[in-house]
């Protein structure tokens, strides 16, 4: 376990240094970022006042246990172009990802193991052989494709959904109102995603389920006349959930970088979206803060399947300890 | 060369496959997965290979008024500067691949060197670059990629490097373990008892070893470099000077292709490709793995 949080710690000080280096590695002065592109006309005390002002004249060394320092103490710097503080403008866009992504990854939960019990169920037979098929084809195209796919024929051919958004603009809907609208504008973004995250979640699902259908107990429970049914609500399925639950937990890493091109798709304000205006806009301070915010998220995704699945697993447990 | 990869294949690779390089080619062409694969594969290195001689227009210059529906003329009708749609998506193709090739090609150099190395030395050596690949793959993708088209500029070259940097950590892995394989066999032993150096025993033992894996590992990558590079260029961080199909759809996206009810045309093209391509190359690896290593396919 203690290895464990060493890596982690590895991870996260690798995305930091990312953070902090790659601006430095850039060809061209730091300044440029600061100060945009009339950063040669800038007289030469100007330019000495804001290397001092930025800490840019001090040694790398400095500078970098500068803006650890200042990290930890939660400052992820201001935006350029909102000039905003980076932080209140992540937690501004979160909860949209979050609503995007959660609700992605509980249909694609619930519906990959449905759909990947029956297929190991009933091992060789149509559904089990469609959906593979299906699966194979979903892995192959691309996810944004896919999205404009659906806009194509759900908004625009068949104007059922909106085009893009998260909100009517200007409806200053309220209440029951303004839930419906929202719900209205989710629909195709998390059909995509759930669609795209589908086919991981089944194949987990249905190679478990097959493991635990060849395992002596599930022989020895139908040899003592344990109908089917019993079978696979009270040995099958428990057991083999097991894989599906560490597959979820790593899933919910990626809860909130996991949308960036989807969002992209249908102009959705979450933070992937944000993510690449900073990249597009050239805003660094925002681009390193998303980034960190997404690779955190991932980390703790990790240190949560880690934690919980000895939890679910007594196997694990015993060989841990 | 040929000969010495054949007896490789027939002698070294675990569980041995009987009878070599071509009784892989006919077990990789004796499934449907393999054989939808490489139809799929050969066609689009023909439109790769000949595309600037059978695209009907200059697939840069202006043929057409823009916005043009389907005609004899322009099949699938122009883009919003009247270009040949059609063509653009030929000649695109050689962009496409060439760039999912060369990063593939490269993420498996790099995994390959990683993983024979990290399997052969074992001990502090394994230790930390099996870390190194941790690290490598808890980073978020798609978000990493932003960052580095942002700071480095997007260009041909550096979505190659930055493509390969990021998915050579799989291939690594599974070589590794592959060459720990090969390295506990008894006649590695043996040439390490007898003083062969180590670097002899790399290059004539282990390398050879994971060769059939590597190639499989590498049929693979393509397959999702191909997939990055479409994703990227679709957020406009493609090549803006080599057109692949991944920004042929950027602009469709950022042009209008809905609003002016274009898209069936000028949308569902390109990801009919890319999807071609992605599944072409994702069932060749898949069946030149399963005839290899026919217990890997037993997991299914």
């Amino acid at each position: 376990m203690l290895e464990r949080v060493g890596q982690y710690l590895l991870v996260l000080i690798a995305a930091i240094s990312l953070n902090f280096f790659l601006p430095r590695a850039m060809p061209g002065s730091p300044l440029q970022f600061l100060a945009g592109e009339d950063v040669a006309l800038l007289p030469a005390e100007d330019r000495q006042a804001l290397l001092a002002r930025t800490g840019l004249d001090q040694p790398l060394t400095v500078q970098y246990g500068k803006y650890v320092a200042s990290l930890a103490r939660g400052d992820l710097g201001y935006s350029y172009q909102a000039n905003k503080p980076v932080l209140t403008m992540l937690i501004e866009r979160l909860p949209w990802t979050l609503l995007l992504t959660g609700s992605a990854l509980l249909l694609s939960t619930v519906f990959g193991v449905i759909v990947g019990a029956l297929a190991a169920w009933r091992r060789n037979g149509w559904l089990d052989h469609a959906t593979l098929t299906s699966s194979i084809l979903l892995d192959s195209v691309p996810s944004f494709w896919l999205g404009m796919m659906l806009v194509a024929l759900f908004a625009v051919q068949w104007p059922l959904f909106p085009v893009f958004g998260a909100q009517t603009p200007w409806s200053n809907l309220t209440g029951w109102a303004n839930v419906m609208d929202i719900a209205r504008h989710l629909v195709l973004p998390v059909v995509t995603l759930t669609l795209v995250s589908l086919s991981g979640t089944f194949l987990v699902m249905r190679y478990a389920m097959l493991s635990v259908l060849g395992e002596d107990y599930v022989r020895t429970a139908r040899a003592k006349g344990v109908s089917e049914r019993q079978v696979l609500y009270k040995h099958a399925l428990r057991n083999a959930s097991m894989p599906v639950f560490t597959v979820f937990m790593l899933n919910l890493g990626t809860l909130v970088g996991g949308a960036v091109v989807i969002e992209t798709v249908f102009a959705f304000p979450g933070l992937g979206r944000m993510l690449f205006e900073a990249a597009s806009n050239r805003d660094y301070p925002l681009l390193q803060g998303a980034f960190l915010m997404v690779t955190i998220s991932i980390l703790a995704g990790n240190i949560l399947a880690d934690v919980v699945y000895p939890l679910l697993d007594p196997r694990v447990r015993v060989q841990r300890g | 060369m040929a000969s010495s990869s054949t007896s490789v294949l027939t002698s070294r690779a675990k569980p041995p496959p009987a009878g070599g390089l071509k009784s892989a080619a006919s077990l990789l062409l004796s499934t449907w997965m393999g054989r939808t694969g490489v139809a799929l594969l050969l066609f689009l290195l023909f439109l790769a290979g000949a595309g600037p001689w059978i695209a009907p227009y200059d697939a840069a210059a202006q043929t057409g008024m823009p916005f043009s529906v389907p005609s004899a003329a322009h099949w699938l009708g122009t883009n919003d500067i009247g270009q040949d749609i059609l063509s653009e998506l030929i000649v695109g193709t050689r962009v496409s691949l060439s760039i999912g090739f060369t990063a593939a090609a490269l993420a498996i150099v790099i995994g390959t060197l990683v993983g024979v190395i990290a399997g052969f030395l074992g001990g502090r050596t394994d230790t930390t670059l099996m870390r190194l690949v941790d690290i490598v793959l808890v980073l978020p993708f798609i978000p990493l990629m932003i960052v580095l088209a942002a700071f480095f500029g997007a260009s041909s070259g550096n979505l190659i490097i930055a493509i390969s940097l990021l998915i050579w950590a799989r291939p690594a892995r599974v070589i590794r373990s592959s060459a720990l394989g090969i390295r506990n066999l008894t006649y590695v032993e043996g040439a390490q008892a007898l003083g062969a150096s180590n670097l002899h025993i790399l290059w004539k033992h282990v390398l050879p070893g994971v060769l059939p894996i590597a190639v499989s590992q590498f049929i693979l990558a393509a397959s999702s470099s191909i997939l990055i590079e479409a994703s990227l260029a679709f957020l406009g961080l493609g090549d803006p000077v080599r057109k692949s199909w991944g920004t042929v759809l950027y602009y469709a996206q950022i042009r209008g292709a809905f609003l002016n009810g274009s898209w069936p045309w000028w949308v569902v093209p390109p990801g009919v490709l890319i999807s071609m391509a992605v599944l072409g190359f994702a069932l060749t690896g898949r069946a030149i793995e399963t005839a290899l290593f026919p217990r890997l396919q037993q997991r299914s």
